[in-house]
C-alpha cells in the first residue's frame, strides 16, 4: 500500500465529490497512484482486504462499473458477492434499508451500491455501519467514474489549476457530469458544459462553470472534451428533436477534433454512442484516453474501497 | 341545569373583535357569556341555572378562540393506519384547535352523503376537536361529474375541492365553481398544475445538484391564475391553498385587486423551511408538497400575511407511516404532520420576527379560517353565544420537537430536532376543560 500518512482518511461511506475537500481527492489518487503499479506486476493482488466481503448491490444495469469494482475488491483479496436487483425494491415490497440491513447481517464489510434514486446510497449509509460506496444515484453522483476521470486527467496534466475542461451533452440527466464539476472545480480547473438548452440547468451557473450551447465557438478553448453518452430516451421526452440534429450540433467528429488544440484530450465515459456524440475515428484516435480510463478505473475504485474500510476500522465501528 | 367554566386572568386576544386585554372568560353550557371582570359568585348570580363552576386560572397566558385549521387529511377512510379521524380529533386538541376541516382525497373520496355523515359521526363519537368535511367538488374527484353540493351541505360539508386530482379536467372545477356558487361555499383547489408537479422538489439550484426532479414554480402560478379566472367568470368563492412561492402570492394579490373573491392559506412549514435542508442528507421528512421553496419565497409569503393576500395558516397536517417515509427521496410519499406544530411555528416564525403581532398571527388561525369555511357564526371568535371553545397558551413556553412530544402516532415533521416557542396548555371545547400538559 502506498505511503497515506500525510492525510487521514475518516469517511466509511463515499458517497459523493460534493462534501470532499481538495486534500481528501487528492489523497484517493494518490493513493490509486500507489494501486495502479499492482496491474503492471505478474501477481496482480494486494492482501488490504482479505477476509473482507465486498457486495455489489446494483439496482440498474451495468457492465463495466460492476465489472471494475468486482476486479478491484479481487485484487485487494476480499471476498465478493454480486446482488443484481433490477426491478424496484418498492415492488418487492421490501425497502431498501431492510435489504441493506439483511445483508449487512450476513456479514458484509463494503456495500457497493448503484440505484435509480438520487440519494438512495445516502439512506443506506445512513443506516448501516457497513461501507457504503456510491457506483451511480440517479442523475445525483458517480464519485468514482467522477475521480477516475480526473485522475487520466492528472496522468496527463500534473496539476489540474487552470486546466479547462469541457463537459459536452446531456448536463441535466447526468451523475458523472456532477461528480466531474465538483472534482474539478476542487482542484482549480476551469469547467466548462457544452450542449442544448433543454439538458443543461441554467442553475449550474452558480457553481462557478461556464455554459456554451454553440459547441464550435469554443473548440479551440478548451485542453479537455469529456464527452458525455447521450440517452437516447430523452429524446422521446422532447429534450431535444432528434440523433441527427444532436450530432450535426454536439457530436465531435475528425472536422471539429481537427480545430481544437492539437493536443487536446477526448474522454467519455462510455458506454460509447459511436456516430452519435463521438465518431469513430476520435473515439479511437490518438487524441483519445478511452481505454486508459478504463484502466484507471480499477486503479481508483481499489483505492476507495481500502480507503473506506481503513476508516470504518479506525472508527471501530 | 348547567355547568360553567370561568377562565381567569388570562391575556384574552380575540382578533375579530380587536379585544386584546387581561379579561376573564364565562364559558355556560359551552357557549360564550361573557368577557370582563367576573367572580365564581357573579356567575352564579348571573346564571342562576348554573349549579356548578369550574374556575381554571390563566395567569400569564394567552387566551385565544379555539384554533380553526382546514387543511387537514386524516386517513380515514381507508387509511386508518395513518390516522383514524378519532385519533386526528385529539392531535388537533393537543395543537390547540377546536374545530378541523378534513380533506375529501381518501379512499374512497369524500364525495357522497354518507362520508360526510360518517366524518361528523366519528367526530362526535370521540368528542375533541370538531371535524368537518370538505368534499369533493366532482365524483371521486374526477373532474367530471359533480358531487351533490345541495345535499352534502346539509350533511356538514363546510367547502369544496377535488384536491389536485381535478385541475386536469378544468371544465370541471369552472362547472363545478358555478354550481359551488349558488350555496355561498368556497372552492378549495390545491394550487398546483399536475402535468408540470411531477418532481420531488423544489426546482433550482439544490434540485439541480441533488439529481431529483424539480417543481417549479411556474406550476403554483400557473393553476392560481387560472382559478381565479374561473372564479371571476362563475362568480365564485375561491380558496387557494398551500401557496408556496413569490408568483403564486403576486397572482392571488393580483386577482384580489381585480375584484376577484380570492382568499388564500399558507401551511405553517413552508414558513420555516427552504430547499437547502433537502440536500443534506435526502431526508424525506422534508418531503411536503408543494416543496420548500428558496427563502425569497418565504420572504413573499410574509409579505402576503402581512398584505392580508394570505388570510390563513394552515397546519397541511398529513400522516406517513415510518415504513413509507424510510424509503429513497423520490420514492417516498409528500406530506407532514402539522397540527402539533403549527401555533409554534407561527409564533416563532411570524410574531417573534415582528412580521405579525400575535393578535393579527392568531386572527389567521381563528377567525380567518373560520369564515372561509363559513363556521363564523359559530367558531372562530369569543363572544356570546358562540360556542365556547378556547386554545389557552404560553407564548414563550419554548419546547423541542422530538418524536416524544407528538401525540400523532406517525411522525414525519420536518420540525423534529428543531424548538418552537408556544403550545397549547389548556383547551375548552365542547363545555369541558382539557389540560394538555
Amino acid at each position: 500500500m502506498p505511503d497515506s500518512t500525510v492525510h487521514t482518511w475518516t469517511r466509511k461511506d463515499l458517497l459523493g465529490l460534493e462534501e470532499l475537500d481538495r486534500e481528501e481527492i487528492e489523497h484517493i489518487l494518490d493513493t490509486a497512484t500507489g494501486f495502479k503499479e499492482i496491474s503492471t506486476r505478474s501477481i496482480k493482488k494486494a492482501p488490504a482486504l482479505r477476509g473482507k466481503v465486498v457486495l455489489n448491490l446494483f439496482f440498474e444495469p451495468s457492465t463495466r462499473t460492476k465489472a471494475s469494482f468486482s476486479l478491484a475488491a479481487q485484487r485487494l483479496s476480499a471476498d465478493l458477492v454480486d446482488v443484481v436487483k433490477e426491478s424496484s425494491s418498492a415492488v418487492k415490497g421490501e425497502t431498501l434499508v431492510d435489504t441493506g440491513r439483511n445483508l449487512e447481517a450476513m456479514g458484509v464489510d463494503i456495500v457497493v451500491i448503484r440505484h435509480q434514486q438520487a440519494g438512495a446510497p445516502a439512506l443506506l449509509g445512513r443506516n448501516l455501519d457497513a461501507c457504503v460506496v456510491n457506483a451511480g444515484d440517479g442523475t445525483h453522483e458517480h464519485p468514482t467514474q467522477g475521480l477516475l476521470d480526473i485522475f487520466t486527467m492528472r496522468e496527463k496534466f500534473g496539476d489540474l489549476t487552470g486546466k479547462k475542461i469541457a463537459l459536452v451533452g446531456d448536463i441535466t440527466h447526468s451523475r458523472v457530469a456532477r461528480s466531474n464539476i465538483w472534482g474539478l472545480r476542487k482542484l482549480g480547473a476551469e469547467v466548462g458544459l457544452v450542449g442544448p438548452k433543454t439538458l443543461i440547468p441554467s442553475a449550474f451557473k452558480d457553481l462557478g462553470v461556464n455554459i456554451h450551447y454553440n459547441l464550435d465557438e469554443v473548440l479551440d478553448h478548451y485542453d479537455v472534451f469529456n464527452i458525455l453518452r447521450i440517452q437516447m430516451e430523452r429524446q422521446n421526452k422532447g429534450l431535444f428533436p432528434s440523433v441527427r440534429e444532436y450530432h450535426h450540433l454536439y457530436g465531435i467528429d475528425a472536422g471539429r477534433l481537427s480545430r481544437m488544440k492539437p493536443d487536446v484530450v477526448i474522454m467519455h465515459p462510455g458506454p460509447i454512442n459511436r456516430g452519435i456524440e463521438i465518431s469513430q475515428e476520435v473515439a479511437d484516435g490518438k487524441n483519445s484516453v478511452v481505454l486508459r480510463q478504463v484502466a484507471n478505473g480499477l486503479a481508483v475504485r481499489m483505492a476507495v474501497l481500502v480507503l473506506v474500510q481503513s476508516a470504518k476500522e479506525r472508527h471501530g465501528g | 341545569m348547567s355547568k360553567a367554566i370561568l377562565v381567569k386572568g388570562g391575556r384574552v386576544i380575540d382578533p375579530a373583535s380587536g379585544h386584546d386585554a387581561v379579561a376573564d372568560v364565562i364559558v355556560v353550557g359551552g357557549k360564550f357569556a361573557g368577557v370582563g371582570q367576573f367572580s365564581e359568585r357573579d356567575v352564579h348570580k348571573q346564571f342562576s341555572h348554573v349549579i356548578e363552576v369550574q374556575t381554571l386560572d390563566a395567569g400569564n397566558l394567552v387566551v385565544a378562540p379555539g384554533l380553526v385549521d382546514m387543511r387537514a387529511h386524516m386517513g380515514e377512510p381507508g387509511h386508518d393506519s395513518e390516522e383514524s379521524i378519532a385519533h386526528g380529533a385529539e392531535v388537533a386538541m393537543r395543537g390547540g384547535f377546536t374545530t378541523v376541516a378534513c380533506l375529501p382525497d381518501t379512499e374512497p373520496a369524500l364525495d357522497n352523503v354518507a362520508a360526510a355523515l360518517f366524518v361528523k359521526r366519528q367526530s362526535e363519537k370521540a368528542g375533541f376537536a370538531e371535524v368537518h368535511p370538505i368534499c369533493a367538488l366532482t365524483k371521486n374527484r374526477e373532474g367530471k361529474e359533480l358531487t351533490e353540493i345541495g345535499q352534502l351541505i346539509e350533511a356538514g360539508a363546510v367547502a369544496f375541492g377535488d384536491e389536485q386530482r381535478a385541475t386536469d379536467e378544468p371544465g370541471g372545477l369552472l362547472r363545478g365553481m358555478r354550481y359551488a356558487a349558488m350555496f355561498d361555499r368556497v372552492v378549495i383547489e390545491y394550487a398546483q398544475d399536475p402535468g408540470l408537479a411531477s418532481g420531488a422538489m423544489n426546482a433550482g439550484y439544490e434540485a439541480t445538484l441533488a439529481g431529483l426532479p424539480g417543481i417549479p414554480s411556474v406550476s403554483e402560478e400557473l393553476a392560481i391564475a387560472r382559478a381565479c379566472m374561473f372564479a371571476r367568470e362563475a362568480g365564485c368563492h375561491y380558496h387557494a391553498a398551500l401557496l408556496s412561492t413569490r408568483n403564486a402570492v403576486r397572482a392571488v394579490k393580483r386577482a384580489q385587486k381585480l375584484g376577484v373573491s380570492v382568499t388564500s392559506e399558507v401551511c405553517a412549514h413552508h414558513l420555516a423551511f427552504t430547499d437547502d435542508v433537502v440536500r443534506r442528507a435526502y431526508d424525506t421528512h422534508y418531503k411536503v408538497f408543494p416543496p420548500f421553496r428558496r427563502s425569497e419565497d418565504i420572504g413573499w409569503l410574509k409579505r402576503g400575511l402581512r398584505e392580508n393576500v394570505i388570510s390563513c395558516i394552515t397546519s397541511g397536517h398529513r400522516p406517513v407511516p415510518p415504513q413509507e417515509k424510510e424509503l429513497e427521496f423520490g420514492r417516498a410519499p409528500f406530506g407532514a404532520v402539522g397540527l402539533e406544530t403549527t401555533l409554534g411555528a407561527t409564533i416563532t416564525h411570524i410574531v417573534n420576527t415582528a412580521e405579525l403581532s400575535l393578535s393579527a398571527a392568531l386572527a389567521k388561525l381563528t377567525v380567518n379560517p373560520a369564515r372561509v369555511l363559513r363556521l363564523h357564526d359559530r367558531k372562530g371568535a369569543i363572544a356570546d353565544g358562540l360556542d365556547g371553545d378556547l386554545c389557552i397558551f404560553d407564548p414563550a413556553h419554548e419546547w423541542a420537537v422530538t418524536p416524544e412530544a407528538l401525540s400523532s402516532h406517525s411522525k414525519n415533521s420536518p420540525f423534529i430536532g428543531t424548538k418552537l416557542q408556544g403550545r397549547a396548555k389548556f383547551v375548552v371545547t365542547r363545555g369541558r376543560v382539557f389540560d394538555l400538559a
